[in-house]
């Protein structure tokens, strides 16, 4: 544990997804590919409604795709499980019943990651430690503010020890301030534990602050319109001039159209 | 706690009590004054009484025996409940039927079906309890249903995405996200049951000259023991105020208040 | 404080309108009652016997629905005259409540029959054997419990078979051999079962209760209302002793008014009028005795050996 951690590949193949809406085919997704190597973090930008979500639900197993595959490490994904955890925008992503310490230890107990309460409780405290929210540890989620859930919840998922961590627009509920904060934060544990992770946002700032890879996905259905890689050192200051060219670049990209 | 927040306290339980005192006071001397003693007797008569028929009479005999059917009808309740409910969960028709099931069967007092199940099952504590269970069965199972509809979809997919499934899921996930719209189908069961089976008592009476409180009450009725009736009646309210205040909310203070999960 | 105390006042206010009511002297709250036992009744009300001997009488005839609720009506002044069974009237009087009896109404044929042809006298019923009877300390509760004292030795040796029923539901579960084993109980039910096949009597309640003939059910009329129309009250003391003659000596003449309320035939009617036991009278017999036994028993806490002291 600590600063091993697993390395992964993603691949994803042609994908594309539709739905049924009032006697309509909608086709949201159109043959998307991603590669993804282990340690890369994604971000992947796209107007409201361009089927981010869908993207993203369809790699953690939520969804399944019409056509096309995923693969990690070479093998097509089962299903849903903790291998591709799943960060939600929605606050209401704790157990409200657990405390905050109980969120991190109960999905340790049951992925069996250790039978030793006292390894497990270990573990737990590193993971609140990292994320500051240790003198919070006997707290309810209902005690909490937004962003102190959210930190839960990322610690929870870290401790898991996923192959991918996907995050769909976790900080898009949180005022600026505590966004910057958390996105800081993320990028921190991001290099430390050097996690595969695939980030979605419509925030182009946000995409470039985190994303060492980032995609634009083009409005419905989505397709891969533009990919780079982020090559600004970090602290990523938005006033300067790579930020603000890459800003420019990507903004080019988004489509904003309303349909 | 802040000062303030106390204060508020103090001064809400001082108002509570005050009013209860006011209350025993009046109770005392009115009967008195409007010389209707015989119908109202005086509160300290009435204590009396109580005490008396406590610890010298048969009143506790008879708490006991309505605590013991209640809570038999109660566990048979909450087991068939449980079962039903799961069906509801797992199959759309069966969901369907007890749908139409309940839009009977829900308005229906308890007491209302005493005379048609006396009929059936006969008489005696079968029929008390079968009343009992009738009350709370379907408040449980509505409420029930309506928690399991009201589970966030978002608690069910983390609930996948770490790992659980089928019977585990039900239990550590939707379970306890269902337990606030759960545990208010059990206040409310609880309050009819107990209504109920009073009052099924006083009618049905009892046998073999055993029986409840309800039937306590029916005989002093019949011996114009008015204090006696009196000493029925609070036994009934505490007995009601207990589970109240030291089950229930107790429960829900552990629970639902304390997770922030008010339905 | 203001707040407390204006409620405080309501409280008191609405407390205290349980003891006013003032009335209008000639107006009388008589309870109305069913069953053949209660036909001088039906005749003071559709003969307006009263109106006879009390012009201006102001009659109103309450429908209660049961013999506790009349008691508790008279108790609280409500029901000014009200009709019940013996020992009732027993546990009210032995309380102190304000009424005692103007007229007895009937002697009637009680008794315990069964369905069980083993069952000859009392010392067959077996424990699991149910007898139901109105409720506890009702009349035929009393006379079982008399019986069961002559016979068995013990006025409780059947209070574990004992079961409360109403009149109807016991008699259709007999008959129909449901449930209970044994009922106690008053005409025209007793008569329903005589009549019905496989049953038959095990106490006759004179013979084998009682040891004597006994008032079955008085009227009884409160202080309150003597006090206020003691004419009035006499007028309806008089209605009622006509109307008990007229079912005794001639109840053929007014079969038309009491057999469709009791809804039988004008056949059935009078055969049960000439049952041998039924009796219209207006002097109580058996009182002391049933006071004695309910005293030994526990049933009251006052006694008196003077007949009077239960009668106006």
């Amino acid at each position: 544990m600590g600063d091993e951690c697993i390395m992964s590949s993603l691949q994803v193949n042609n994908i594309s997804k539709s739905y049924q809406l009032d006697n309509k085919e909608l086709n949201v997704l159109n043959d998307i590919s991603i590669s993804l190597d282990s340690g890369d973090f994604l971000t992947i930008l796209g107007p409201s409604g361009c089927g981010k979500s869908t993207l993203i639900r369809c790699i953690c197993g939520m969804e399944t795709p019409d056509s096309g595959e995923i693969l990690i490490d070479g093998k097509p994904i089962d299903g849903i499980g903790p291998e591709r955890l799943m960060v939600f925008q929605d606050f209401n992503q704790l157990f409200p019943w657990k405390t905050v310490e109980e969120n991190i230890v109960f999905p340790l107990k049951l992925n069996n990651v250790s039978n030793n309460k006292v390894e497990l409780n270990e573990i737990a405290e590193e993971f609140m430690d990292i994320v500051n929210l240790k003198q919070f540890r006997n707290a309810y989620p209902n005690q909490l503010s937004g962003g102190m859930r959210q930190r839960v919840a990322i610690a929870r998922s870290l401790a898991l020890n996923p192959k991918v961590l996907l995050m769909d627009e976790p900080f898009g509920a949180l005022d600026a301030q505590t966004r910057a904060i958390l996105q800081k934060e993320l990028y921190q544990l991001w290099e430390k534990f050097k996690t595969t992770i695939i980030f979605i946002t419509h925030n182009v700032q946000e995409a470039i602050i985190l994303g060492s890879k980032i995609i634009v996905l083009g409005l419905m259905p989505a397709t891969v319109k533009f990919e780079t890689t982020n090559t600004i050192p970090y602290p990523r200051m938005p006033e300067t001039k790579e930020f603000m060219s890459l800003w420019k670049e990507l903004y080019g990209h988004l489509e904003t159209k309303r349909f | 706690m802040t000062d303030k927040v106390n204060g508020e306290k103090n001064k809400s339980r001082l108002t509570k009590i005050s009013f209860l005192l006011a209350l025993f006071l009046i109770w005392e001397f009115v009967p008195v004054w409007t010389n209707s003693a015989k119908i109202i007797p005086p509160f300290h008569k009435v204590m009396v009484a109580f005490w008396t028929n406590l610890w010298h009479g048969d009143l506790l005999q008879h708490v006991a025996y309505s605590l013991q059917l209640i809570f038999t009808g109660i566990l048979i309740g909450m087991i068939l409940a449980f079962v039903l409910t799961a069906l509801c969960i797992v199959s759309k028709r069966f969901n369907d039927i007890m749908d139409v099931v309940i839009s009977i069967m829900h308005p229906l007092p308890g007491i209302a079906l005493l005379p048609v199940v006396m009929l059936i099952v006969g008489l005696g504590a079968k029929s008390i309890i079968i009343i009992i269970v009738h009350s709370i069965l379907w408040p449980l199972i509505v409420n029930a249903l309506a928690g399991f509809n009201s589970i966030p979809k978002i608690q069910i997919e983390l609930g996948k995405n770490l790992g659980m499934k089928g019977v585990k899921l039900i239990w550590l996930v939707m379970i306890p996200n269902a337990f606030p719209y759960i545990l208010s189908g059990i206040k409310i069961s609880w309050a009819r049951s107990w209504r109920a089976l009073v009052s099924a008592e006083m009618v049905f009476g009892a046998s073999g000259m055993v029986g409840g409180l309800g039937w306590y009450i029916y005989k002093t009725r019949f011996f114009m023991d008015v204090s006696g009736m009196f000493a029925g009646l609070i036994s009934v309210i505490i007995i009601g105020m207990l589970v109240d205040e030291f089950v229930l909310k107790s429960i829900e203070k552990n629970t639902v208040k304390k997770w922030g999960m008010s339905v | 404080m203001k707040k407390l105390l204006t409620s405080l006042l309501m409280v008191i206010l609405v407390l205290s309108l349980f003891s006013c009511s003032s009335k209008d002297p000639d107006k009388v709250v008589i309870a109305q009652q069913f069953g053949l036992g209660y036909a001088p009744l039906t005749l003071v009300k559709e003969l307006n016997l009263i109106e006879k001997y009390y012009p201006n009488a102001k009659i109103e005839w309450a429908q209660l629905g049961s013999g506790g609720s009349i008691r508790e009506a008279m108790a609280a002044g409500q029901v000014d005259v009200g009709s019940m069974g013996v020992p009732p009237f027993l546990i009210a009087w032995a309380k102190g409540y304000d009424y005692k009896i103007m007229t007895a109404l009937c002697e009637m044929p009680l008794g315990l029959q069964t369905n069980r042809p083993e069952v000859k006298s009392l010392k067959d019923i077996s424990p699991q054997m149910k007898i139901a009877t109105p409720s506890p300390g009702s009349i035929q509760h009393i006379l079982l419990s008399m019986a069961s004292e002559k016979e068995l030795g013990d006025a409780t040796a059947l209070d574990r078979n004992v079961i409360a029923m109403a009149h109807p539901d016991a008699a259709n579960a007999l008959i129909n051999k449901i449930e209970i084993a044994a009922h106690f109980t008053s005409p025209p039910y007793i008569f329903m079962e005589l009549e019905s096949e496989g049953i038959h009597q095990v106490v006759d309640a004179e013979k084998d209760a009682f040891g004597e003939a006994f008032t079955f059910l008085v009227t009884a009329g409160t202080g309150k209302f003597k006090t206020r129309n003691p004419e009035l009250f006499e007028a309806v003391n008089t209605a009622l002793r006509e109307a008990i003659a007229i079912m005794e000596n001639d109840p053929g003449s007014v079969s038309d008014i009491v057999a469709p309320t009791l809804n039988l035939d004008r056949e059935t009617y009078l055969r049960y009028c000439n049952w041998p036991g039924v009796k219209f009278e207006t002097e109580p017999r058996g009182m002391l005795k049933f006071l004695d036994f309910m005293n030994r028993a526990g049933y009251v806490s006052k006694t008196t050996s003077e007949q009077r002291d239960l009668m106006w």
